[in-house]
């Protein structure tokens, strides 16, 4: 009878399909303990909230006279995770673009790829549409980010904290206008 | 009726012994494809393939796709070699257990289940596939592998807690340190060669008895300097005894070289002889040779189910196990410039194998336990009533016992590698492979553009496993 019983069970398991759902991007769901989409909002969030309260960012477009303009610099990952700052990054530069705290010029990557459109423009395009060299505009600050991690395990039990931190330098004074940093801490247990 | 019964019962067990069976482990079975792959006859192994189309759809498609993207890979038709090693990812991804097959595996034998893959070899399909972007220079693609098997490695150590298990690899880190390199990408790629040091110093020497190649100590240390890491940079020099290392800034190309040398372990069945005791409400399988001892629990079983198990009294499971194919070639060292370097050991594709099927005998031989047990109590049930159908059953249950055999057998033996430096323009390399003092060579000519990172697999398919295959001295592949 146990047989019968086995295979009736092993019938109905197998009967079961896979499912899919779509859920709200700002669900936090924490499966591995590892760097998740849940931090990378959250630093983005927290990041933004510090530039957009800061006097002395407010105090450097104030000297400036004008909307002080950003370029992405380095983010360093000094974790042992292969975390994309790309993630949070680019959620703190649309809350940049669309708070107007700044403007954004392109950075090294995608800089090139316009450099080379233009260049491709002087020689192919109707003359009253070519872009002009020499019109870019310069940045005044470069945002520069580091991520660290400090990792603690014991057994089934581990700890880890991430760091993350992003500033912005003057281009011409090295000087720093603004600096914020986000720590995420998790106990994971297995 | 009783007639009747029995020759009903000769044609069910002619069907099923026809349906779950054949003496042939999953090797035997491939003979043809097998002799013209391991002689690198690689149009004939491949037109074998090719005209057994039903591969693809059976329990063994991922190791027809994997093999087919092999074999594609050697003819250097990369493209067509990605479509099989994605349908083999894609097969990877949506596996899910058909609970109806594992039933019958319990009644017949584990081949009626279709093949999953084994962890490394899910691993293993992502560097080919890899390796085939970078070859053709696609390093965009070849980063979406690097992804994907970063996530595989995650799964694989959230798998196994155990530190003595298989659970990190070394070996698949390095290569994405070198993917993320030839996207210049140095803060991951140093990242990628951090992590494979660590699994080299606390898993591969200490399992495998593999030591960290010591290119990837220059590797990390240039990927240091290069992200700005200097506190990392002098600690890993001090750590390695490197104080006089110096990252060079060459203008010029690099030519990132894999050799891979024999042909990865075969699987073939292995009978293991179990002697039962048993106690109040306890049955035990001792294996005495194997110091081993499973206990099997007869609560809630019926009368008649407790009976049968009573009345066995010693029974033969089948158990796969690992046949390993000895390397024909020893060492390879490669020369260029007028200088000679060696190529280094950086995964043992055989040891791991087997590591992979030992840290999970326990599970396996249960399994094949409870098959034998249920087969036994069936038979027991049957034969009481009708002998005759009893004594088929018997039968059958002997045909059907068989282990599962099946594995990814056109994998390397071993991985080695080493990094050509080498002039812009058009250079010359030798690749020396050393069998017992003697040796083969192979010379190699590039054309490479500054700063080009190229990448170049040469495969060495000798053997020295003599009950399958005889091996010329010319049976290897570019």
């Amino acid at each position: 009878m146990r047989i019968v019983y086995f295979f009736i069970a092993a019938i109905l398991i197998s009967s079961c399909a896979q499912k899919v759902s779509r859920i709200d991007p700002g669900q936090q769901i924490d499966l591995s303990g590892r760097w998740n989409d849940s931090d990378s909002r959250q630093v983005a969030e927290k990041m933004t909230a510090e530039l957009l309260n800061s006097p002395r960012y407010q105090e450097y477009a104030k000297e400036l006279g004008k909307r002080p303009t950003i370029i992405v610099g380095l983010i360093r990952n000094r974790t042992s995770e292969h975390i994309d700052a790309n993630n949070y990054i680019k959620k703190f530069e649309v809350a940049i673009f669309n708070s107007n705290v700044a403007d954004l010029v392109e950075s090294e990557t995608f800089r090139d790829k316009l450099r080379e459109e233009r260049a491709q423009q002087q020689d192919f395009a109707d003359p009253a549409t070519i872009a002009q060299w020499g019109k870019e505009v310069g940045a005044n600050l470069m945002l520069f980010g580091e991520m660290t991690s400090e990792t603690d395990v014991l057994n089934k039990q581990s700890v880890v904290n991430y760091i993350t931190t992003l500033f912005l330098t003057d281009m011409e004074t090295n000087k720093r206008v603004w600096y914020a940093q986000h720590e995420i801490k998790k106990h994971i247990r297995k | 009726m009783c007639f009747r019964r029995s020759k009903i019962a000769k044609v069910v067990a002619i069907a099923v012994v026809g349906l779950t069976t054949s003496c042939a482990t999953y090797y035997q079975t491939n003979q043809s494809f097998n002799q013209d792959f391991e002689r690198g006859n690689l149009e004939s192994a491949l037109a074998t393939l090719q005209s057994d189309t039903k591969e693809a759809n059976s329990k063994r498609q991922f190791l027809y796709f994997v093999n087919k993207g092999l074999v594609l890979s050697m003819m250097s038709r990369y493209e067509e070699s990605n479509d099989y090693f994605e349908k083999a990812f894609l097969f990877g991804e949506d596996y899910r257990r058909n609970y109806l097959n594992e039933a019958a595996s319990y009644l017949t034998n584990p081949n009626v289940t279709t093949y999953r893959g084994e962890d490394h070899e899910h691993l293993m399909l992502l560097y080919y596939k890899a390796i085939n972007y970078l070859k053709v220079g696609n390093t965009e693609a070849a980063l979406v592998e690097c992804r994907r098997v970063n996530i595989r490695l995650q799964q694989l150590s959230d798998r196994y807690q155990n530190e003595n298990k298989f659970q990190r690899d070394a070996f698949i880190h390095t290569l994405m340190g070198l993917i993320y390199e030839a996207d210049k990408d140095y803060n991951n790629a140093f990242i990628a060669y951090r992590n494979a040091v660590t699994i080299y110093e606390e898993d591969y020497e200490r399992l495998f008895s593999i030591a960290m190649p010591n290119q990837i100590k220059i590797d990390l240390l240039r990927t240091a300097w290069l992200s700005g890491f200097t506190d990392e940079f002098e600690s890993y020099k001090a750590k390695w005894n490197m104080t006089d290392f110096e990252v060079s800034q060459t203008a010029g190309a690099e030519v990132i070289f894999f050799w891979h040398n024999g042909l990865a372990p075969v699987k073939a069945e292995w009978g293991i002889n179990f002697v039962i005791d048993r106690r109040d409400n306890w049955v035990y399988f001792h294996n005495r040779e194997l110091g081993i001892s499973f206990p099997f629990s007869l609560e809630g079983y019926d009368k008649n189910e407790k009976d049968g198990l009573a009345s066995l009294e010693v029974f033969r499971v089948a158990f796969p196990r690992y046949l390993e194919r000895p390397q024909y070639f020893q060492g390879a060292t490669i020369s260029a410039n007028g200088s000679e370097q060696p190529l280094m050991l950086l995964e043992d594709v055989n040891k791991i194998a087997f590591k992979s099927l030992q840290q999970r005998m326990h599970l396996e031989l249960s399994k094949a336990l409870i098959r034998v047990a249920l087969k036994k109590v069936t038979e027991h049930q049957v034969k009481k009533e009708d002998k005759t159908l009893g004594s088929v059953l018997g039968v059958i249950n002997a045909i059907t016992e068989k282990a599962d055999t099946r594995n990814w057998q056109t994998l390397p033996h071993s991985i080695y590698y080493t990094r050509v430096a080498l002039p812009p323009g058009q250079s010359q390399i030798t690749l020396k492979l050393n069998e017992g003092g003697r040796e083969t060579t192979h010379d190699f000519t590039y054309n490479l553009t500054k700063g080009q990172i190229l990448f170049h697999t040469f495969t060495s398919l000798e053997s020295r496993y003599p009950n399958y295959g005889a091996f010329g001295a010319n049976s290897y592949r570019d």
